[in-house]
Parts: C-alpha cells; sequence; structure tokens
C-alpha cells in the first residue's frame, strides 16, 4: 500500500511539474501599433491559427500566444506597414513552433497572411485580403469593397457574405465554397477541389468558376440575373432554370454543356470543367 | 511634282482637302495610280468611321497578327503590340496596317495556328498522370526532399494533379485553337501549376 500511494504521488508530481513546464515555456505576447487609414498588416506565421477581425481605428492590436521558447515573434512597423512572422528557432517544429495570432485592425487596413497549417480567419474588412496557405483552413467574412485573394494548395476555403471587391482563389485540391459572394469580378480555379456557390451573382459581375476534376455547383434563386455558360469535356452538366438560347462560338453537346440567359442577363457566369460534374440550381425558398 | 513627292504629302493631305495645293490636285488628275490611291484611302476612312468599338479585335488576335509579321521579318523592334492609331491626323499609316495585317494573317494564319500553339505547348510536353514530367518538377521534388521529406509526398501528390490538369488543358487547346475559353483553360491550368512551385520554393518547408 505505502509503495501505491508514494507511485501515485510521484505521478501527480511528474505530472504537475510537466503543466508546469509547458505553461512556463507558454507566452503571451501584446502588441499595438499606430497606424494611418489603409495600413498595410502583414503576418506570415507557419504554424498555428491567426485571426483578423475589425477593431478601432488608427491602431492595430495584436495578441501572439507562443506554445514554446522555440518560436519568437519577429515584428516591424514601417510608417503604415506593419509585419508580423514567427521566427522559428533551432530544433522548432510543429508543435513547439506555434504561434496564435488574434489581431484588431481598422476595417480599412490592407492585410496579408501567410501559413503552411493556419488556420487562417478574416473578418468584418473593408480593405484588401492576400491569404496564401499550403494546407490551412481560409475563412473570409463579411468582407466589403475590398479585394479577396486566396491562394492554398489543400487548404478548404470558405468566404461568406464577401462583396463589391475582385475575388480571386486558387486552390489546388482544397474545396472551395462560396455563400453570398458577389462582386465586379469572382474568379475561382480549382484543379481537383470541389467548387460550390450559393448567391445570387449581383448585378453587373464576372464570375468565373473553373476546375479540372473537381465538381461544381452553383445555387441561384429564381431572381437571378445571369447570363451563363457551363461546360464539361468530359462530365455531366444540368442545368434547373428556364433559359432563354444564346448563341454560342463553341459546339453545344447536350448534356455537356449549356448556354443561355436567365431574367435580363445583368452578369455573367462561366462554369466551366474538364472532367467534373456541373450543376446550376434553382433555390427553392 | 512626281509620285514620290506626292506620296510623301499624302498624310498631310489626306485628311484635310484644304491643304491640298494646286500642284496636288494638277497630279490626282494626271496620275491614275495616285489618284486611285487617294480614293482607296478615302474609301476606307469612310468604312473605318462605322466600325464599331466592340468590332475591334481582341488582344489576342494582335498578337498573332504581330508574331505573324515578325516571323516573316516584316516588323522588328521592341514593340510589343501593333496599334491602331486613334488620332486623326496619320490615321491612315495605321489603317493600311488594318487590311495588310489581315491579308496577311489569311495567308499566314493556318500556319500559324498550327506551328505556334505546338511551339508554345512544347515548352511543357506532359504525359497523362505524369508525378514529374519535366526536369524542372524533378528538381523541384529534390529541393522539396532536401529540405522536408515529410512533404515530399503531398507535393508529389499535388504535382501529379496540376500535371493532369495541364495536359488535359493543353489537348484541349490543341483540339479548339480558335476556342478562347480553351485557351483561358490552359492558362489557368498554368497559373495553378507555378502556385506549386511557389508554394514550395517561398515557404520553408517543415
Amino acid at each position: 500500500m505505502g509503495s501505491s500511494q508514494h507511485g501515485a504521488k510521484l505521478l501527480v508530481g511528474v505530472i504537475l511539474i510537466g503543466m508546469t513546464a509547458l505553461a512556463v515555456a507558454e507566452s503571451r505576447q501584446e502588441y499595438h501599433f499606430k497606424v494611418h487609414r489603409h495600413a498595410s498588416v502583414t503576418i506570415n506565421n507557419q504554424y498555428g491559427p491567426v485571426s483578423v477581425k475589425a477593431g478601432p481605428a488608427k491602431r492595430v492590436s495584436v495578441i501572439a500566444i507562443l506554445k514554446s521558447d522555440k518560436v519568437e515573434v519577429d515584428k516591424n512597423q514601417n510608417g503604415n506597414r506593419v509585419v508580423l512572422k514567427s521566427h522559428l528557432l533551432d530544433g522548432a517544429d510543429a508543435n513547439t513552433g506555434r504561434v496564435e495570432y488574434e489581431v484588431l485592425v481598422p476595417a480599412d487596413a490592407n492585410i496579408r497572411l501567410n501559413s503552411t497549417s493556419g488556420p487562417l480567419h478574416a473578418e468584418n474588412l473593408r480593405g484588401d485580403v492576400v491569404i496564401e496557405g499550403n494546407n490551412a483552413i481560409v475563412d473570409v467574412r463579411e468582407s466589403t469593397d475590398g479585394h479577396v485573394h486566396v491562394r492554398t494548395l489543400n487548404g478548404p476555403v470558405t468566404l461568406t457574405d464577401v462583396r463589391n471587391g475582385h475575388v480571386e482563389i486558387t486552390s489546388l485540391s482544397g474545396d472551395v465554397v462560396l455563400t453570398s459572394v458577389s462582386g465586379p469580378f469572382v474568379n475561382v480555379n480549382s484543379s481537383s477541389g470541389k467548387i460550390r456557390y450559393d448567391g445570387d451573382f449581383g448585378d453587373g459581375g464576372e464570375y468565373s468558376l473553373t476546375s479540372h476534376s473537381g465538381d461544381i455547383e452553383a445555387m441561384a434563386p429564381a431572381y437571378a440575373s445571369i447570363d451563363v455558360t457551363a461546360r464539361s469535356v468530359q462530365g455531366q452538366v444540368d442545368n434547373e432554370f428556364p433559359l432563354q438560347p444564346e448563341h454560342t462560338s463553341f459546339t453545344m453537346k447536350a448534356g455537356s454543356a449549356f448556354a443561355g440567359t436567365i431574367n435580363k442577363a445583368a452578369s455573367s457566369v462561366k462554369l466551366f470543367s474538364f472532367s467534373g460534374k456541373i450543376h446550376l440550381k434553382k433555390k427553392t425558398k | 511634282m512626281n509620285c514620290t513627292e506626292f506620296e510623301r504629302a499624302l498624310a498631310d493631305i489626306i485628311d484635310d482637302e484644304s491643304c491640298r495645293t494646286v500642284e496636288h490636285h494638277q497630279h490626282i488628275e494626271t496620275c491614275s495610280t495616285c489618284e486611285s490611291l487617294v480614293d482607296d484611302l478615302n474609301a476606307i476612312s469612310e468604312e473605318a468611321r462605322f466600325l464599331e468599338r466592340e468590332a475591334e479585335p481582341s488582344a489576342r488576335v494582335w498578337n498573332f497578327i504581330e508574331i505573324a509579321l515578325r516571323q516573316e521579318g516584316l516588323i522588328r523592334g521592341p514593340q510589343s503590340v501593333i496599334a491602331v492609331s486613334k488620332q486623326k491626323k496619320g490615321w491612315w499609316r495605321s489603317v493600311w496596317l488594318v487590311p495588310a495585317a489581315a491579308a496577311l494573317l489569311i495567308v499566314f494564319g493556318v500556319r500559324y495556328e498550327h506551328t505556334a500553339p505546338k511551339a508554345l505547348l512544347q515548352n511543357v510536353p506532359l504525359a497523362a498522370n505524369d508525378v514529374a514530367s519535366s526536369d524542372d518538377d524533378q528538381q523541384l521534388l529534390q529541393t522539396v526532399q532536401q529540405r522536408s521529406p515529410a512533404m515530399l509526398a503531398s507535393y508529389q501528390a499535388n504535382l501529379r494533379d496540376v500535371n493532369a490538369y495541364v495536359h488535359d488543358a493543353q489537348e484541349s487547346a490543341k483540339r479548339n485553337p480558335n476556342d478562347e475559353e480553351a485557351q483561358q483553360y490552359l492558362m489557368n491550368a498554368y497559373e495553378e501549376k507555378a502556385m506549386v512551385y511557389e508554394m514550395a520554393m517561398d515557404r520553408p518547408l517543415q
């Protein structure tokens, strides 16, 4: 009995020491930068999440939680440009090199986020948003007027309530989901990732959803006003809207292509896949 | 006034008849060749006014024309695009280019469409489902392997995907050289491949 009690106490002691060691190694740092209108904020964080939201004007506030002492944050401000970089020290890996960023920026700031693992989140911004990630989950919400550019190899991309800006997404195998996204120019290019669009295609924009082998699904309400062309070389295409036919420069093969206008054809929509399926659905209330 | 002198002055007098001197009028009346030239230019000028903006060929067409003319040695120098001048003065010089370029395009266009797309596409010859189809791909994978062996499998899969994309896009563009959307599709494929390279080279891999 005595030896088992001693063993239990020893085990608890080891656990407590381990947790303390981790707590000591993990550190929280805060930075604040004064900026003017249309500040530029760049964050390079190889491992760990980055979340950027709109905050007070003229100020960039950063909370960085460093998971170990094998990573440090290099910070630099030149005028209206702020750059934060997670600097991995010798021996750092995906766990010990992890930094979690929570950032508040002025709504009109232009932000650039680079990460291997992410996830990367941007919300309620009016400036340009440029995001690059290998496998990072990318989530952009409630962005208005700014351009949104996302490049990812394998991470899924979600855009929600993004309006009035240019949207360009290039994804290799990550799925791309656009919900209530509209603007003068929306371009999604995917190799094997699926593309899903749920919105009304706005008024007067150009939308291009292109995939090599991923399926493309576009869902729009009955009042959508679009000039749509859909083609798949090897896949099946189908459509739930009654289309006013229009002349095309390519040969229309039933089941592989359709083209026509809906209502006043305010926006141009091109859906193109090599071997994926294309489906244009009408939203039911 | 002889024909050479008349042609030299033509740029100044073709737009504005009030600039024509008695010598110019006399030469036109006595020289049927120059009279025909003036009539042709006036006719082109009239027709050009009715050309709508939408009828202007796309930049790609002008590039094709330029490449064809360069191949024939008819143009040299650093200019990248033949532009139809929009200035009123001397407009006829540029307008002459339009029918001349169109004629060249008709004569050489078929040959160009057969050779140039192949020439462009031969830079990246790909077979379907190749992981590393070129020396550049091999080098990229070697770099990835040296820097981070754990990422090698992921980049192999990425390259396999994107090479299949490029291959299918090349085939589609070859089959449909006049299809702008097929050409755009090919550009999209190249963009994807460029992204794979940039991501592998720009970012530290661990």
